[in-house]
């Protein structure tokens, strides 16, 4: 999983764990900017049930800080993503 | 006279074993109790001496019914509290009688690392006086208990309802062939006593529940969550915010492992300059359908061997942290979530965490975990996490037991008279390739869940998506080239596979009912059970 440098006007994101598993890819480009708050429904379209079965409880970070989207009034779903970013879904593992 | 069986030597082994931990085990009781009774008789004594004053001047003649004379006493306990200077408190304080504040064996043994200004003797001192618990002795837990033995932590709890099975060996190093069956905690008690036998053991043979967890906990420094589900993950974190101790959690599955030191600085709830929480950092929890074991996902041994591993160093850092009056002090890192991924380049990412969440439900103003919540245990964490029911999706006429199929491959039909044959029919196993190719049942063709779920049934304006690769599309179009004959559906352990038997109706593959489709109820497991006990188990 290395993702490179984004194209232009993408970010690249990243899928760890369990949102690898769904998306069978480790790593993508996909269109910039995209509002935080609406990452999750992006995805959704393209992966249609990733958003219930995996990504409601997954950490989400951006050039590697973690921002918090749970609840609509969460601090950062006004935060822009922005051409070469780095975004990364990581859901909770929970075996040891 | 002919040797004796292996099984024999191997539960004598066992039993040795056994009998040597429960040893330890009473050592460690008779210890704590000589300890309180001593403690007991000195206030004992205390009491007498205020209101009896000594009658004699002589120490010589003083009456021993009152205890030992003044003058002797300070003697007497100092030799009775030779190594226990976890109980003095102050690491400063040498016991008396003794010329340096560790034993010869001590200077010997953790040499390498007292040497180094991250330790040196204060910070040996703070570990062994340091109380470390280890919640599951599994994966992570084996290898984080063993450094933390090795680096001198004076008092390790260990926590584990389970039994050690042979599938735990490729990655669980305390346990051994020989102690296959052997609690797990009690297997660890044996291998971290002779890995240091100054450490002081503590045994809960017990799965940890809302109801134990404040009192299983209280007595620790520091706790260590090196268990395997969420509930637990959630319960561990909010005893551990109520109780201000911080957690050092980590876990791994397959290839992917994660680490974070929680709650540090251990402030009470509401404090603003605590560190988060695991709430803080996912507040949900999986959907619990998607939650992996390490025995249906896999592990790799040196993934969570890493770890573990970098779970007892965060504990020693912790414990240790500022403990050198030459180095100036600092605060704790700033909170952060490492991610290891054996097969990205790179290997470690480490993520900025946030300060605790503002409506957090464990560690803020507004929290509403609460001991009593906890203990009275109107918090459901297993409820919380969900639970999946077995799979139920199929009616009796379209499920077949192992032997019936058994019966289908093997004997002649006793009604028609027709021998037998693999090919009247299609056997369908939809474990992964690679497990598949582990073994499979002779004649079966296999086609991965993975690729089952991914096919999508064209929806009804018949419009496939873009994605569909033509190696989903190709399974169905073989399958339908065979439309007289039935199809069994195997798996595992006889779930997955009803989910293919309804997706194949689905996709149209029963032609409209015309031909059978079914799944072979308990997969695989129930087939070495009842037809082939040979079939490998893995």
């Amino acid at each position: 999983m290395t993702p490179g440098k984004s194209p232009a006007g993408h970010f690249s994101i990243l899928y760890f764990a369990a949102a690898s598993t769904f998306t069978a890819k480790s790593t993508e480009h996909l269109l910039a900017p995209v509002q935080a708050g609406k990452l999750f429904d992006r995805l959704e379209q393209k992966y249609p049930g990733i958003k219930d079965k995996v990504l409601s409880s997954c950490a989400v970070t951006v050039n590697l800080e973690y921002i918090d989207l749970d609840g609509d009034d969460a601090p950062n779903v006004d935060l822009v993503i922005k051409e070469g970013d780095e975004v990364a879904i990581i859901p909770p593992v929970s075996s040891g | 006279m002919a040797p004796p069986p292996v099984l024999i030597l191997e539960s004598l082994r066992q039993q040795i074993a056994s009998c040597e931990s429960q040893l330890q085990d009473l050592r460690r009781q008779l210890a704590e109790a000589e300890h309180q009774q001593r403690a007991a008789q000195q206030h004992a004594h205390d009491r007498l001496r205020t209101s009896a004053p000594a009658p004699f001047g002589d120490p010589l003649t003083h009456d021993m019914r009152y205890g030992i004379h003044d003058d002797f006493r300070s003697e007497v306990f100092a030799a009775l509290s030779q190594g226990e200077e976890e109980q003095a408190g102050e690491e400063e304080q040498r016991p008396p009688g003794r010329r340096w504040p560790l034993d010869a064996v001590e200077y010997r043994r953790y040499g390498r690392q007292l040497i180094m200004p991250e330790v040196g003797l204060q910070g040996q001192l703070r570990l062994k006086n340091a109380a470390v618990l280890i919640i599951g002795m599994g994966g992570l837990g084996c290898p984080a208990a063993a450094y933390l033995a090795g680096a001198g932590v004076g008092t390790i709890g260990l926590v584990d309802g389970d039994v050690v099975e042979e599938s735990n060996l490729h990655r669980q190093i305390l346990h051994s062939t020989a102690r296959v069956g052997m609690t797990k905690v009690e297997s660890a008690m044996v291998a971290l006593n002779s890995l240091n036998p100054n450490v002081k053991l503590v045994s809960h043979t017990t799965r940890l529940s809302p109801e134990t967890a404040l009192s299983t906990m209280q007595p620790y420094d520091l706790v260590l969550d090196c268990t395997d589900n969420p509930a637990s993950r959630y319960l561990i974190s909010d005893t551990c915010v109520l109780l201000g101790k911080t957690l050092v959690s980590a876990s791994a599955l397959r290839t992917d492992g994660q680490l974070m030191v929680l709650n540090n600085p251990p402030m009470p709830p509401g404090s603003t300059s605590g560190g988060p929480c695991y709430r803080c950092v996912f507040p949900k929890p999986p959907p619990p359908e998607s939650v992996v074991s390490c025995g249906d996902g896999g592990i790799l041994g040196p993934v969570v061997g890493i770890m573990g591993v970098l779970q007892a160093l965060e504990a020693i850092k912790v414990l240790t942290r500022n403990s050198n009056p030459s180095i100036p002090e600092t605060p704790p890192d700033p909170p952060s979530l490492l991610i290891f991924s054996a097969y990205s380049s790179p290997m470690f990412r480490s993520i900025r965490l946030r300060t605790r969440k503002a409506k957090c439900a464990a560690c803020s103003a507004q929290a509403s975990v609460t001991p009593e919540a906890l203990n009275s245990g109107s918090l459901d964490y297993v409820q919380f996490c969900g639970v999946i029911n077995p799979v139920d999706a199929l009616s009796p006429n379209e499920r077949i037991s192992v032997n019936n199929y058994a019966k289908i491959r093997l004997d002649v039909n006793p009604f028609t008279g027709t021998e037998p044959s693999k090919d009247s029919h299609i056997l369908v196993d939809v474990r992964e390739k690679v497990e598949f190719d582990l073994c499979n049942v002779e004649g079966s063709v296999n086609v991965p869940f993975s690729t089952v779920t991914s096919t999508r049934s064209s929806g009804p304006n018949g419009t496939s998506n873009g994605q569909q690769g033509n190696e989903e599309q190709s399974w169905v179009s073989e399958l339908k080239s065979y439309p007289d004959k039935p199809i069994f559906v195997l798996c595992r352990r006889g779930n997955d596979s009803q989910i293919t038997v309804k997706k194949m109706r689905e996709l149209g593959l029963d032609l409209g009912g015309q031909r059978w489709i079914g799944d072979i109820k308990g997969g695989l497991n129930a087939w070495r059970d009842s037809v082939d006990p040979e079939f490998p188990e893995y």
